[in-house]
């Protein structure tokens, strides 16, 4: 990762952490679409898809229903890709997902706070928002909006910096063997978020037949494709 | 016509952020109130201030069927509805909305559109399964919010008519069945195109991994999660790596 490449990944982190909830909700927040993006910008597609498909499974493990709290996984995923491309196979895969499972950890923080500080200003504007006033309405509004995107770019930040010390800081003590350990401990953690997630979502009505009757197919295929 | 049309797109476009302003106070209430005002423009003078600040009162719900909400809402105020009943309409649809939209988009088209572009790259397909998964992710998005919003203004307080429409009821289930084929299908496709990356006896390592945790999230669900997990077992690893000779 060059300096030249960090401002398109901070412009893109910051993207895809406010489309997450804020603004529009396009889905470029979700880890294959934030993944792939990043490999694009650092001319590295397939390492962008690998770790995309890593946090996406990860994602299945979130239903995003009322208020409820959840890591953010699409600036992760760029602070996953930008740490990957930065190192050599499976060392590169494990340092990625160990930051970009700690940035997804942040971000989730920071959106828990955002909400709050959002609490507090409509808050303390209820007085102007019980007026009708419809420029105190749009001013509350667009605050929040903007402290969104500054929220989105300190998530963004701080994944690429974990990015730019994972190599010089772990890289280095971590022999073939415990980079190896790491990837396979995050990602068989990925695989196992992703199966359990799906479940809970289908439950144990009807859709669970539909889950085992792909499931079957999946096995079939991967057999078939060996 | 134009104008109604007019203030439609406007609202429509106000939409895309309903969540800009998300809080524990009011939730999606201030984003909704933002969305509705274009709809409210020709109120009359004494009735267009009280019906922007009720449009920014608590509300909650999923953020692509809101239009059903903010649309109703605005053509109540136009047909004269009492201020109670307008409440007690926006009340009545935030169950209704939030459930309907996640079991419509969160547990359905999402998921089913990501373990198809899950399956696409895994087989080979690039970032061509990435970009066809957004075109048509958004085709659906923007079409659910612009008729959301269009049945809302068309129904008025009557709206429980849209919400109950057969084809929102068919592709609920229909997409819960798909999503659940999916999602089965894709997942040990992904899991064989990530096993790539290792070697064979890693292989099995990696299977062994995602075996224990999935029994770990299966069995301890209500304190463990994805990533607490994730990172549990990336934090041993590294530990046992650092050591290991």
């Amino acid at each position: 990762m060059t300096l030249a490449d960090l401002l398109p990944l901070l412009v893109w982190g910051t993207l895809v952490g406010v489309d997450l909830v804020s603004l529009p909700q396009m889905m470029i927040a979700r880890p294959i679409v934030a993944g792939t993006v990043a490999g694009a910008i650092l001319g590295d597609i397939p390492t962008g898809l690998q770790l995309g498909v890593v946090f996406e499974l990860l994602q299945y493990d979130i239903l995003p229903v009322g208020a409820v709290r959840y890591p953010e996984y699409g600036p992760a995923t760029i602070a996953a890709v930008a740490t990957a491309h930065a190192s050599i196979g499976v060392l590169g895969l494990g340092l990625g997902v160990l930051v970009g499972l700690v940035t997804a950890l942040v971000g989730g923080v920071t959106i828990n706070v955002l909400r709050r500080v959002n609490s507090r200003i409509v808050h303390n504007a209820a007085a102007a928002l019980e007026s009708g006033d419809p420029r105190a309405l749009l001013r509350v509004h667009a605050g929040g909006l903007l402290r969104d995107a500054v929220r989105a770019a300190t998530v963004t930040s701080f994944g690429l910096l974990l990015a730019w010390l994972a190599r010089p800081l772990l890289g280095v003590v971590l022999t073939e063997q415990g980079a190896s350990l790491l990837a396979v401990a995050t990602i068989g953690a990925a695989i196992a978020a992703g199966a359990a997630g799906t479940l809970r979502l289908v439950g144990r009505g009807p859709n669970l037949i539909w889950f085992a009757a792909g499931l079957g197919g999946g096995l079939l295929m991967v057999a078939w494709l060996r | 016509m134009a104008s109604v049309n007019l203030s439609l797109a406007r609202a429509l476009l106000r939409l895309f952020a309903v969540q800009g302003s998300y809080n524990y106070e009011r939730l999606l209430g201030v984003g909704v109130g933002v969305a509705e005002e274009p709809l409210l423009r020709d109120l009359a003078d004494g009735k267009y201030g009280p019906a922007v600040a009720r449009g920014a009162h608590f509300f909650n719900a999923h953020p692509y069927l809101i239009g059903l909400a903010v649309g109703a809402a605005a053509r109540a105020e136009h047909e004269g509805a009492s201020p109670d009943q307008i409440e007690r309409l926006r009340e009545t649809l935030c169950g209704p909305l939030g459930s309907v939209g996640d079991r419509l988009v969160w547990a359905g088209w999402l998921p089913f559109l990501s373990a198809l572009a899950m399956v696409t790259v895994a087989l080979g397909g690039g970032w061509i399964a990435v970009a066809a998964f957004l075109v048509v992710y958004n085709i659906g998005h923007v079409a659910l919010r612009w008729w959301a919003l269009k049945a809302g203004w068309t129904h008025g307080t009557r709206v429980s008519i849209a919400l109950h429409h057969p084809v929102l009821q068919k592709a609920t289930t229909v997409l819960g069945s798909a999503m659940a084929l999916a999602v089965g299908f894709a997942l040990p496709i992904t899991a064989q195109y990530l096993a790539g990356a290792f070697d064979s006896w890693t292989r099995l390592a990696l299977a062994a991994v995602a075996v224990v945790a999935f029994l770990m999230l299966r069995l301890r669900g209500d304190r463990l999660n994805g990533l607490r997990l994730a990172l549990g077992f990336g934090a041993v690893a590294l530990i046992a790596g650092w050591i290991w000779p």
